[in-house]
């Protein structure tokens, strides 16, 4: 296997209308595989959500992580993401979520460290024009003077990296530390207050909505690693929803590490 | 009871800066039992916290840490790569500035 560019890629840009927390976490599934299998070109998925949510990492207790009576409470559904990496809380709204999917070639003999900042040079460069001086912090880490940005993960599936990125635009923070049982412990250890009501770097730092934001990350993309417009296949779409149903939505999955 | 009962224990490890690593088990006739590792570390393949678990379960409850480390190290298929839950022989207190593990 030989070592890749990005220019190496034909680019597809999947931006499509909002979906549940269960179909987001077949569809990064499902593409990845077809990356890996050479029926799908290398493909950036921006996310849109269409109910709240908490998203564990592969590798989380889901009781240790999870209140779930307060989940409950709050309408949020929890579910289990396919990489590893620590919780997420999503209201739709809140989170800018991004999926990259590519063959292994793009980091073949990069160290995870190398990886990850290698995967999102581009919205450092993105949030660099948007006026935000922003940084990588090893490993899965995007932070800034205003605070953490975002997180990342990666999961290797068939000959594929699925590199995902939830980034904190505007939070609620009352409600997160509600629901997400080290939310406490993981705040004061990223720098931020516990006391703090919203974690909004993004939204506080560039002063626009949230659809600007990632408008001017898709164009910046664009521009430097070359991207088109795509849409879901009907067979992509079919084979998710089928996955979500069976797995991503079952009790089984989810408890997968109770 | 005592010796031969069974103790539910429950162990975290956050490495400064870095990621949680929870550890719950039972210890029944002084053996591991029920082992489950779990946090926001990486692993690929993801079948590798199956492996852990099992290969813990059953160890002594006195067994060190030197000696469950190198259990692991050697039981691990070389191609198994982690971030933030290493095995090593001497105590993990600090966070790797650089990992070996790369991308086959």
């Amino acid at each position: 296997m030989m070592r890749t560019e990005w220019r190496d890629h034909d680019w597809k840009l999947i931006h499509t209308l909002p979906q549940s927390p269960s179909l987001h976490m077949a569809l990064d599934d499902v593409l990845t595989h077809e990356v890996g299998a050479g029926r799908r070109p290398a493909t950036l998925r921006i996310w849109e959500w269409a109910a709240p949510a908490v998203v564990i990492g592969r590798f989380q207790s889901l009781r240790n992580e999870v209140d779930a009576e307060a989940a409950q409470r709050h309408g949020i559904q929890v579910v289990r993401r396919v990489s590893g990496g620590g919780a997420m809380f999503i209201e739709p709204g809140n989170t800018i979520t991004y999926s990259i999917y590519a063959p292994l070639s793009l980091i073949k003999d990069m160290s995870f460290q190398e990886a990850y900042a290698f995967m999102d040079a581009w919205v450092i460069a993105a949030l660099g024009e948007l006026g935000i001086k922003a940084w990588y912090q090893p490993l899965n880490d995007i932070t800034s003077a205003g605070g953490k940005i975002a997180g990342a993960a990666q999961a290797h599936r068939g000959g594929a990296v699925l590199h995902h990125v939830t980034m904190a635009y505007d939070i609620d923070t009352t409600k997160m530390l509600d629901v997400l049982r080290i939310g406490r412990e993981k705040l004061s250890d990223k720098g931020t207050t516990s006391a703090a009501k919203r974690i909004d770097p993004l939204r506080s730092q560039t002063g626009l909505p949230r659809k600007a934001v990632i408008a001017r990350m898709i164009a910046i993309f664009r521009r430097l690693h070359g991207l088109s417009d795509d849409c879901l296949q009907a067979g992509e779409l079919a084979d998710a929803e089928a996955l979500a149903q069976s797995k991503f939505a079952s009790a089984t999955w989810l408890a997968d590490v109770p | 009871m005592g010796s031969v009962g069974k103790r539910t224990m429950h162990g975290e490890y956050k490495m400064p800066g870095g990621k949680l690593v929870v550890i719950d088990l039972d210890v029944f006739n002084g053996r591991l039992a029920n082992v489950q590792l779990s946090g926001d570390f990486f692993l690929e393949p993801d079948s590798a916290l199956l492996a852990i678990n099992a290969m813990l379960t059953g160890q002594p409850a006195h067994a060190d840490e030197a000696t469950l480390a190198t259990t692991l190290h050697n039981a691990l298929p070389a191609d198994v790569m982690m971030y933030g839950v290493s095995p090593c022989a001497a105590p993990c207190t600090r966070v790797p500035t650089h990992d070996a593990h790369r991308v086959a």
